[in-house]
């Protein structure tokens, strides 16, 4: 029998729990990196806050103004835009949220009512659901100010909400959880994610061009949104401004029902995950039939390029690297739709600002859009490398067991990388030409020598950065799926540093008459970049040296 | 006296103010299978990871095959294999890919490579998973491959750190037999285990670190005479083991105090 002889209560384990993430949170500050890691994090969160009690001000006065303005039907405007807020940022935020798995969790005697309310209670532990509460407090409030009488209503409306709210987040995030629990359909879905979430951009110039003809059937469809939290929790309040019951009745119901919903489904999910549900992928089966698949492997190797010999310049080691970071490329599913971003940016952009868009008066032209794109291009291809070793996991020590320098490793690496980005940024540029024509041949030779220097020019930092701050990712994963803070503001601050300089340069150009200055100057400067790189190589090896027990520790974990 | 494959000299490493190994003075022969033993957090792994250039040493040296690591790292490295703690995986490649990244790696021409490979996943049965990422392989195919990949350029040393870990009775066969055909070819083989019996029937010599500190070093037979035993009786490692880490009889006073348990 064991000696239980009494279970704690529902407060009392919660007091754990959040005991226990303390505890987490103070032992990780015992390793340097991680204190640097807070750093970046805590100056993410200042500009959150900023734009959180920023935000509040602007709910407490439209809440206010909309109520003793006779407008009090638009309050569903406020919370639709908190609904959406609270229902899609997590998605696109997702390496920012807690990273626990609370399943861990119920190897305790936790009963189910507990691990439902805990399961529920870590909705409100996100940034989204925190701002999205402040807002709706300062809208409570603002209502108090405004028409007191309202008060009641508004206040049951808001807490019916947020609870509808906090559900429906932890019902989409558990299917999200279970959907991406598989590598396969994790990697599906997260590219089909990103291509969506590229997509958007287009919908501004679609909208530019067939929006007039959309409209009536837009309109056609919008009473249906009537029925959805936002606009039920602003019918509620505007009607008891009229002093209409039914409104509020209809309104107060139809958001109990959305709750009585999400949390009977979430209730459902959870109640699969409290009986044990496994999500994991499990080890692949026992091979079952017998071939001569690597005999034939090999034979076709023969005939292909293998490791190294395809490169005939550089050493084996490198080419090896370079071979496999292309390997790594094409099994990381997300990172190779991001390849597609762009190409896809520049039609983009094209559609939106070039001769071709509805904004024609306000047109780029060439001379602008080139260095532009390729500015803009450089930040999107450059900065995963300022934590290059990210997707390496238990592999890097392979590095370190071999026979070779770790310079070797980083040019490997950075070969890998300046091929990607001039082919990326090629490709870019021809779609460019096609679009909206050539620039003058000397903005031409300027936009590709600022890019040569951009690139050369944040190697050695990145470099730097990737040994320093380096931070396990994992493939196709969302959650706890970011950069070291710090290694986050390495990288803007050299880019900016770098855009900067590229601008200035440019306008000496400009100023100064003489449209090939930019392209000598920059000639230059990469040749400078380039000689500093080769220099660092030496420095950078023996930095890794240093570093080798961070990263193996840090991306073997 | 031969050749002496492995040597250090006050080796140690702190980690703060915790001294994980303290001052060793290790000695392994060439071509002997060696087994290090101690108990958890007894300092094994650090003192492997020491060994195969994954950690530096706080001080002293490590000396293999004559070379001073420290000096040398990059000719030591050429001459030994490793299946460090977790393996040390590329897991978004297949095996067959693994085995020829790493094989050029350490320096093997494309023919080589392409032969040895071939034959290393023959011989630990992985040859029919082709398209199979490592990722998506079992434990104990992990743990082959992971040996495959430590032996492919032919080290002279070569370091286990628990390489039957997890490992079922098939997949260990397979280890077990490559190991076998490895010290008949002279190669000298250092493991951590935990599981003794293992050790006891593979391992000529043995060495057990307690507490950071090297308790003892010999072979099995040195071993065994320098713990006392009753006359005729011959002791098991386990039994050696348990004597010299002073815990022959612990768990028995230790668990008398758990009444509550009885």
């Amino acid at each position: 029998m064991a000696d239980v002889a009494q279970m704690p209560g529902v407060l009392a384990q919660l007091r754990l729990i959040a005991g226990l993430r303390w505890s987490l949170l103070k032992n990780s500050m015992q390793r340097k990196n991680n204190r640097w890691d807070l750093v970046g994090i805590i100056f993410a969160a200042a500009f959150g806050a900023v734009l959180v009690v920023g935000l509040c001000f602007a709910f407490f006065a439209g809440a206010s103004a909309f109520l003793a303005g006779k407008r009090a039907s638009w309050m569903g405007l406020l919370f639709w835009a908190i609904f959406l807020w609270w229902q899609v940022f997590p998605i696109f935020v997702a390496g920012f949220g807690a990273n626990f798995e609370f399943k861990t969790l119920l190897r305790f005697p936790l009963s189910w009512r507990t691990f439902y309310l805990l399961g529920l209670g870590y909705g409100f532990a996100d940034f989204a659901a925190v701002s999205a509460v402040c807002w709706v407090a300062a809208m409570v409030l603002g209502a108090a100010v405004a028409r007191p009488e309202v008060l009641p209503v508004m206040a049951c409306v808001s807490v019916l909400f947020v609870l509808m709210n906090v559900t429906l987040e932890r019902l989409i995030g558990s299917w999200l959880e279970k959907i991406l629990a598989k590598r396969k359909t994790r990697e599906l879905f997260i590219g089909l994610f990103v291509l969506s979430m590229v997509s958007l951009n287009f919908l501004n110039p679609v909208l530019q061009r067939y929006g007039n003809a959309a409209r009536p059937k837009i309109l056609e469809y919008l009473p249906y949104l009537a029925w959805l939290p936002g606009s039920l929790a602003g019918s509620a309040v505007a009607g008891s401004v009229r002093g209409d019951p039914r409104a509020i009745l209809l309104g107060t119901a139809g958001l109990l029902v959305w709750l009585g919903v999400t949390s009977g489904l979430l209730w459902r999910r959870f109640a699969a995950q409290y009986r044990g549900e496994e999500l994991s992928e499990t080890a692949a089966p026992a091979p079952t039939k017998k071939n001569n698949a690597i005999a034939a492997s090999a034979k076709k190797a023969k005939g292909q390029s293998a490791n190294g010999e395809w490169l005939p310049l550089v050493p084996a080691t490198v080419a090896a690297v370079v071979l496999k970071e292309f390997r790594y490329l094409t099994r990381n599913g997300m990172a190779f739709l991001t390849l597609l971003l762009p190409p896809i940016m520049v039609v983009f952009f094209t559609m939106q600002f070039g001769n071709g868009s509805p904004l024609r008066e306000h047109s780029l032209k060439p001379e602008m859009f080139f260095p532009a794109i390729m500015a803009y291009l450089i930040l999107i291809l450059i900065s995963p490398a300022y934590n290059a070793f990210a997707f390496e996991g238990k592999g890097i020590q392979t590095y370190f067991m071999a026979p070779l320098r770790f310079q070797d490793v980083l040019l490997g690496k950075n070969l890998f990388l300046v091929a990607l980005v001039t082919f990326e940024l090629s490709l870019s540029l021809a779609l460019l030409v096609w679009r909206v024509g050539w620039p003058s041949t000397a903005m031409f030779a300027a936009t590709i020598g600022a890019g040569a220097f951009a690139v050369m020019g944040q190697l050695t930092i990145a470099n730097w950065s990737s040994l320093s701050f380096p931070k396990k990712m994992e493939f196709g994963k969302m959650k706890g799926q970011r950069n070291s803070g710090i290694a986050v503001w390495t990288a803007l601050g050299v880019q900016i540093v770098v855009a900067a300089v590229c601008t200035v340069i440019i306008l000496a150009g400009k100023l100064l008459g003489n449209p090939w200055i930019p392209a000598m100057a920059f000639t230059g400067l990469t040749a400078a970049a380039a000689g500093g790189y080769v220099a660092s190589l030496g420095a950078l090896s023996r930095l890794a040296e240093e570093k080798k027990e961070l990263l193996i520790e840090t991306l073997c974990k | 006296m031969g050749e002496i494959a492995i040597a250090t000299e006050k080796l140690t490493r702190t980690f703060g103010a915790l001294t994980a190994v303290d001052a060793i003075d290790l000695k392994v022969q060439a071509g002997h299978f060696f087994g290090f033993l101690g108990p958890n957090g007894a300092g094994k792994s650090t003192t492997i990871k020491m060994l195969t250039g994954l950690l530096a040493p706080t001080s002293g040296r490590v000396e293999l095959l004559g070379l001073d690591f420290q000096k040398h790292p990059v000719e030591v490295k050429c001459q030994i294999g490793v299946v460090p703690e977790g393996m040390g995986l590329f897991e978004r490649l297949t095996g067959v890919e693994y085995l020829r990244f790493v094989g050029r790696m350490y320096g093997l021409d494309r023919a080589t490579t392409e032969k040895r490979a071939e034959e290393l996943l023959g011989f630990m049965q992985l040859a029919d998973r082709e398209k199979t990422l490592i990722a998506d392989y079992s434990h104990g195919m992990q743990k082959k491959l992971a040996l495959a990949a430590a032996v492919i350029h032919g080290p002279r040393i070569l370091f286990l750190d628990e390489p039957f870990e997890g490992v079922d009775a098939l997949a260990a066969g397979a280890l077990k037999a490559l190991l076998g055909r490895m010290t008949e070819r002279g190669v000298t083989i250092f493991l951590t285990s935990h599981v003794l019996e293992i050790v006891e029937r593979r391992c000529s010599h043995v060495a057990i670190i307690h507490q950071g500190r090297l308790v003892a070093q010999g072979s099995l037979e040195e071993l065994r005479a320098g713990v006392a035993g009753s006359e005729g009786e011959t002791k098991t490692l386990e039994q050696i083991f348990l004597s010299i880490v002073g815990q022959s009889g612990a768990e028995q006073a230790r668990l008398e105090e758990l009444t509550w348990l009885t």
